[in-house]
């Protein structure tokens, strides 16, 4: 696999991990604050542009590489959120969410030599 | 989880209905993707020219659906044990390529998207629980 589909991958998975973060902000805000305030409009709108960013670098990936070798990345995106919520929550990693980490990265190094 | 709808309403069957929903998208998109394929085109990277296909249209009308039927689910089954069931999709998807779509895969891809999907497996729990706080 080149540098180049490699980045494409990882720029999908992370666009695709903020915009469920960031939708998720704005039905929070919503939730206590309605709809019409530009705050939850412009999250919504970002959220959106991010999910199709994701979307289509993935449908260029999909002209180029087999389903079963792309999907298996995916696992990437629990790898972002564990370390985003390390930073931002301050969270300590359980040994269970390490151990996982783990398999899923050596799962994804497997699948990418294959 | 109370007050649970019966019938077409029922979670339990709306959960189902997302994730293969999100199973059928995945293998249409990779139909569709490779019915337009233009490998050579650097162009093609951006994904635009998969529009074409009507297939990538159906996978699109899907992935709505899952999202519709997602956000119901989440009203009745809590996300931490919504979301590791979801995951079953992980599984679905590799045997999808290899029946569906006859993809080759090797013994060295098998084991790594083992890995991958006994990872998620052990992760989908706290994972599930810190999405909730991010």
């Amino acid at each position: 696999m080149s540098f180049l589909a490699f980045f494409l991958i990882v720029i999908s998975l992370l666009t695709f991990v903020a915009a469920q973060l960031i939708l998720k902000r704005a039905m929070e805000f919503s939730a206590a604050n309605g709809m019409r305030k530009s705050y939850f409009m412009s999250r919504v709108v970002i959220g959106v542009v991010l999910m199709t960013v994701s979307f289509f670098l993935t449908l260029g990936l999909l002209q180029r590489f087999d389903l079963s070798y792309l999907y298996p990345f995916q696992g990437l995106s629990v790898i972002f959120i564990t370390i985003l919520a390390a930073v931002v929550l301050k969270e300590k990693l359980s040994a269970r969410l390490t151990i996982g980490a783990l398999l899923i990265t050596a799962g994804i190094v497997l699948v990418s030599m294959s | 989880m109370q007050n649970v709808p019966t019938g077409f309403g029922n979670p339990w069957l709306q959960l189902g209905l997302s994730v293969a929903c999100v199973f059928v998208s995945e293998l249409l998109l990779k139909r569709g993707a490779m019915d337009v394929a233009e490998p050579e085109s650097g162009f093609s990277w951006t994904g635009l020219n998969g529009l074409g296909s009507p297939l990538v249209w159906w996978a699109i009308l899907l992935i709505i659906a899952s999202f519709i039927s997602w956000l119901y689910v989440l009203r009745y089954i809590p996300l931490n044990l919504a979301y590791p069931l979801s995951r079953v999709v992980d599984i679905l998807v590799p045997l999808g390529c290899w029946i569906f779509l006859a993809e080759r895969i090797s013994a060295l891809r098998w084991c790594g998207i083992a890995l991958v999907v006994i990872g998620l497996a052990l992760v989908a729990k706290p994972i599930a629980k810190m999405e909730e706080r991010l």
